[in-house]
């Protein structure tokens, strides 16, 4: 057993923190609450996302723009042609890469600044070609979405319900994004992050990896954008604006540490979630306090903690190492200096 | 890749009349010259003589201006970097250009890229297939590391090797991507002159395992030493090509180095 522990460590961490999860409900019985919960297992996703283009040295600021024609998708196709959320689901997802894949091969050619400028161009268009278009509600939205049909027994009528099909859609999420980042694509992405130049060398189609991480990532979003529309039930552009929604985005990767591909936006997006609607009840709905408040512990973090809050991890089991090599007197590194090289030296994959 | 009908007996590489200009400047003018199948080929000349520039379009980092480039017969000219190396084409970079965050095993593990067959989710599920594809790599990568000398290190992180292994390492990346011809763009820069022994071993290694070899170096005992045969540029022109004793004695060449300490030979 502890063999099997020690060699599956990392899927078996998983394992124990997904069934933890699950059970929350069990004793969480407010709505509000478990609310929180089903976004933050949205915003973890989306982050995800983010970090994983990150991979591959592009900076993507119309994460929540994908999210929204995922979104989008999915509500016209239950709202105006009648379909089952069940096919809502991959049809967006499929009709978010197309969209993906299409733009992508456009923009993509000019990684770098370029690609930043595009795709902060492509999510404020995004918000004003949909709150133009009268068939999609324009700056209305589209409400009266449906909840997804009964399987069985199970009827989606409670946040329980839908924080339970959230987890199974992150899980799903989640298995997609390791899938990658375990097999040579995902190599392949760290490769072009780490020095585009080697990788090509190496034989890597930076164009072609860096088009496959931008459709995988679009499509994980839209997905996660038709899970989002049927869960609110409504939804309007302003949702999936630049700001807030991709900053925050981006925020909830950098909080918990651009370094960690799956566990950085899980607690990334779970302590900025909560804390973003703790300020809010605090400051009683002042939203400009609120982005103030957060923005402030952004950059205390930023500064203190530049690979994540996930960074302390590492530093504490530098430290813990160090105290059971008895202290100082083997003239093993001082815990300051774990500190610094725990937190000060960036993988070169996030300077982009 | 098979090669065509009738390269057999042709050159292995030949660049045929090749042009590199950056805006206005010329950096390769009318360049021709072969390499022929076994022999290490040595590329000397004044610095901005154009010599890392023709490695460039060899390798399709810079598409050539005019002219044309053939790979065991098959024109390369308008490929791009990856295509050319799947093709058998392996280059290592002048600047130490590695995955510096990365173990000295896994910069090597990831240059196997084009060895990957498995699909993404036989990964993810584990299978067997998998598993045994990525323990096969691995253990490639240790015995390129071994027989390159760097076995010992093979577990340390690349940015904390000393500036001679970088080097090596940078070679060992382009071996795992299994070429026919590796270009070498002055793989002695900075070295003492154990590092430059070793180097030269470890290269006349590689060309007995089969693996033809440009290298452009300055360092000018090394290049005579090693190299079978040497094209000498200058100001993107190929001013003479020979053994290395021709060259030697070659005024030409001898006029372009003029004053210049880097060719005052120590024999």
């Amino acid at each position: 057993m502890r063999g099997f522990l020690s060699k599956h460590r990392r899927p078996s961490g998983f394992l124990v923190l997904l069934v933890a999860f699950a059970l929350v409900p069990l004793w969480v019985k407010s709505p509000y609450y478990i609310d929180l919960l089903v976004m933050t297992m949205v915003n973890a996703g989306l982050a995800m996302t983010f970090v994983m283009l990150l991979r591959t040295g592009l900076i993507s600021l119309c994460v929540a723009a994908f999210w929204g024609i995922g979104a989008y998708a999915s509500a016209v196709l239950s709202v105006n042609a009648g379909l089952s959320f069940w096919i809502c689901l991959p049809l967006s997802t499929l009709i978010t890469a197309a969209f993906a894949l299409v733009i992508g091969y456009v923009i993509i050619r000019n990684a770098g600044f370029t690609f930043i400028i595009m795709t902060t161009v492509l999510a404020l268009l995004f918000v004003t070609v949909v709150g133009n278009i009268k068939a999609l509600g324009g700056y209305n939205g589209i409400s009266n979405i449906p909840a997804p049909d009964s399987i069985g027994s199970i009827v989606f009528d409670t946040k329980v319900d839908f924080f339970y099909l959230g987890l199974v859609i992150l899980v799903v999420v989640v298995l997609i994004i390791s899938a990658f980042y375990s097999s040579w694509a995902g190599r392949a992405w760290k490769a072009i992050g780490f020095n585009p130049r080697l990788a090509q060398s190496i034989g890597v189609n930076v164009f072609r990896y860096r088009l496959l991480s931008f459709v995988v990532g679009c499509a994980i979003a839209g997905l996660l954008g038709s899970f989002y529309a049927h869960y609110q039930t409504y939804i309007n552009p302003n949702v999936f604006n630049l700001f807030p929604k991709t900053i925050f985005i981006q925020v909830y990767a950098v909080l918990g540490g651009a370094g960690f591909a799956i566990l950085g936006p899980l607690v990334g997006a779970g302590l900025l979630t909560f804390l973003t609607e703790t300020v809010t009840v605090v400051v009683q709905d002042k939203a400009e306090y609120t982005f103030m408040v957060v923005g402030a512990l952004v950059i205390l973090v930023v500064v203190f903690l530049p690979r994540g809050v996930l960074s302390l991890g590492e530093y504490f089991a530098k430290l813990w190492a160090w105290a059971r090599r008895g202290g100082g007197r083997d003239g093993g590194p001082q815990p300051e200096q774990t500190l610094k090289s725990a937190g000060a030296a960036p993988e070169e994959a996030e300077g982009a | 890749m098979t090669t065509p009908a009738g390269s057999s007996n042709g050159p292995l590489l030949r660049v045929e009349d090749v042009s590199k200009h950056f805006g206005g400047l010329v950096a390769v003018n009318h360049l021709t010259f072969e390499v022929e199948e076994g022999e290490i080929l040595g590329i000397i000349g004044p610095n901005g003589a154009g010599k890392s520039t023709i490695l460039g379009v060899i390798s399709g980092f810079y598409p050539a201006t005019a002219g044309k480039v053939f790979f065991e017969g098959q024109d390369i000219t308008n490929l791009k970097s990856h295509g050319i190396v799947q093709l058998g084409i392996g280059r290592q970079f002048q600047a130490s250009t590695l995955f510096m965050s990365l173990s000295v095993l896994d910069n090597v593990y990831y240059g196997f890229h084009l060895g990957y067959k498995t699909p993404v989710w036989n990964r993810l599920l584990r299978f067997p297939s998998a598993l045994r594809e990525e323990r096969e790599l691995r253990a490639r990568g240790a015995e390129i590391l071994d027989q390159m000398g760097l076995g010992a290190v093979k577990n340390e992180i690349t940015k904390n090797l000393p500036h001679g292994h970088q080097r090596i390492l940078g070679v060992c990346i382009a071996l795992a991507t299994d070429p026919k011809l590796l270009l070498l763009d002055e793989p002695m820069t900075g070295m003492n002159q154990t590092e430059i022994a070793t180097m030269l071993e470890l290269v006349r290694g590689i060309r007995e395992s089969g693996i033809t070899i440009v290298m452009i170096e300055h360092n000018m005992s090394a290049v005579m030493s090693l190299c079978d045969r040497i094209v000498v540029l200058d100001h993107g022109q190929e001013i003479a090509e020979g053994l290395p004793w021709e060259i030697r004695e070659n005024d030409q060449v001898i006029e372009a180095y003029l004053g210049k300490d880097e060719f005052l030979l120590d024999d």
